[in-house]
């Protein structure tokens, strides 16, 4: 990364110095800088490949706790940007070691695509994922039932939430395998 | 001074004459969940081991830690929301990115990192927050983050440093709140604020000061994304969204003072383009602006 930024910081560097001398420095071929960027950026520049130190940090205390399943509204915050998605409600579970998180909504760019969008963590792995899954001309989809409480913990991430749609019929999403059907165990939507 | 600006002209050319830049591998970026403080600390710490054993290459990438939205919890304490609906303190928060630090030191293989405390603008005045607390936060923010540079400095992890970042997103919040969280952080002065955000709404082409979602304008995003210690590290799922910042770019660039460069691009799996498309439409739309980082949601 910052393989150009170099030559930014360096710019940056000249203003400070020609600001300072009274100069009011410009750069050839009308490359300005920001100057006011100019400390921190000199800062990320000398930072070193290697640590002084050797020593290792001691390991966390102890592991993640589960989070009981819940439904989250509309004063929590939502990662997915709106772009990608507009919120509805969401869902959320964690058993401590595997996190899932499902936003209902509406497409960002198209109000009548009814869209459920996937966060997947796996602290033991590393990974986090994200996905988005459209349900079609539906309008926007809001979750209406799911598992909930501690007994939910394990279990409910492979379980299925209830979605309805705009047009009140309602949808059900598998968690195992990411579908969106039609109740009752209907075909999936195209 | 004349030698200077040889130099620097020089360096100048060579670097724009170099512009057939690529993107570098994507590095992953966190949601931050948790129940508990404690909880929080383990995750940062896993995800600072993860980010450390997965760095591609030698050279600096942003662990970007986002947890969730700005917000005062009482008269006195800054924090934030987390995506499990659990408040934090900054406090708490801090103790999290000091883990995270830990974790990347521990399981340091090369390269280095700035490790960014992310929150975003997400309703902001919703939840009662004031112009004036959204400076706070900002100032707060950027506290944080230099005192995790000071814990980083005391421990001997000279392969780090940090800053800040804040997903802002138009459609969020207002552009005169959000704006305060910039301004804050500058009022501080350590932390570059890297804008994970939007250019919601945005028009698509030109360079007018146009509107965008939420009475936001194009003045606005290149506010919150370069002003001061600002720099852009715009998200981009669409096409779109690179036609969007290529606009602000271009309103910045015959508006305001300094060329504008982006840090690189926050990137997602799952959605819209892949994060090495995601890096090269904007790219191509603003060739030799475009900083090679690779923030990615998803991978």
């Amino acid at each position: 990364m910052f393989r150009l930024l170099s030559v930014r910081v360096a710019a940056a560097t000249l203003v400070g110095v020609a600001a300072g001398a009274g100069g009011g420095f410009a750069l050839a071929g009308s490359i300005s800088s920001p100057a006011e960027k100019a400390a921190a950026l000199n800062r990320l520049a000398a930072v070193a490949a290697t640590d002084s130190s050797t020593v290792p940090a001691p390991a966390p205390a102890s592991a993640p706790q589960p989070i009981p399943a819940q439904m989250l509204g509309a004063d929590v915050p939502v990662p997915i940007a709106p772009s990608i998605l507009r919120e509805r409600n969401g869902w959320l579970v964690s058993d401590g070691k595997t996190l899932l998180a499902v936003y209902a909504g509406a497409a960002g760019n198209d109000p009548s695509v009814g869209r459920v969008v996937i966060v997947s963590q796996n602290v033991a792995a590393g990974k986090q994922t994200v996905r988005a899954i459209d349900a079609g001309s539906t309008g926007e989809l809001t979750i209406t039932a799911a598992p909930l409480g501690r007994a939910a913990e394990a279990s409910a991430q492979t379980g299925s939430l209830r979605l309805r749609t705009a047009g009140g019929h309602f949808l059900t999403l598998d968690l195992g395998t990411g579908r969106i059907s039609r109740e009752p165990h209907g075909a999936p939507l195209p | 001074m004349r030698l200077l600006a040889c130099t620097l002209t020089l360096a100048t050319g060579l670097a724009w004459s170099a512009t057939v830049a690529s993107a570098t591998q994507p590095v992953t970026a966190w949601y931050m969940y948790g129940s508990s403080g404690s909880d929080l600390k383990s995750y940062a710490y896993a995800h600072g081991c993860d980010f450390a054993q997965a760095e591609p290459g030698t050279g600096m990438r942003v662990l970007l830690l986002d947890f969730g939205a700005a917000r005062k919890l009482d008269s006195s304490t800054w924090g934030a929301v987390d995506f499990s609906n659990t408040r934090f303190s900054n406090a708490d928060i801090l103790s999290a990115l000091e883990r995270a630090a830990d974790g990347y030191h521990n399981c340091h293989v090369r390269g280095s990192v700035d490790i960014a405390y992310g929150n975003s603008n997400y309703h902001l005045s919703g939840s009662g927050m004031s112009s004036t607390d959204a400076w706070w936060a900002g100032f707060h923010q950027s506290e944080r983050s230099e005192d995790l540079a000071d814990y980083q400095s005391s421990k001997g992890y000279t392969s780090q440093t940090s800053d800040a970042a804040s997903d802002m997103e138009p459609s969020w919040e207002s552009p005169s709140v959000t704006k305060q969280l910039v301004s804050g952080d500058q009022a501080q002065g350590w932390a570059l604020y890297y804008d994970f955000g939007s250019a919601d709404g945005c028009p698509q082409s030109g360079n007018a000061d146009g509107a965008c979602n939420n009475g936001w304008h194009v003045s606005d995003v290149g506010y919150v994304s370069y002003a001061a210690l600002a720099l852009p590290l715009p998200e981009i799922y669409y096409t779109a969204n690179a036609n969007q910042w290529t606009v602000v770019r271009k309103w910045w660039n015959a508006n305001a003072q300094g060329t504008y460069f982006f840090l690189g691009v926050t990137a997602s799996t799952g959605v819209g383009l892949t994060p090495t498309a995601s890096w090269a439409a904007l790219n191509s739309l603003n060739n030799g602006l475009v900083e090679s980082e690779l923030a990615c949601f998803g991978c």
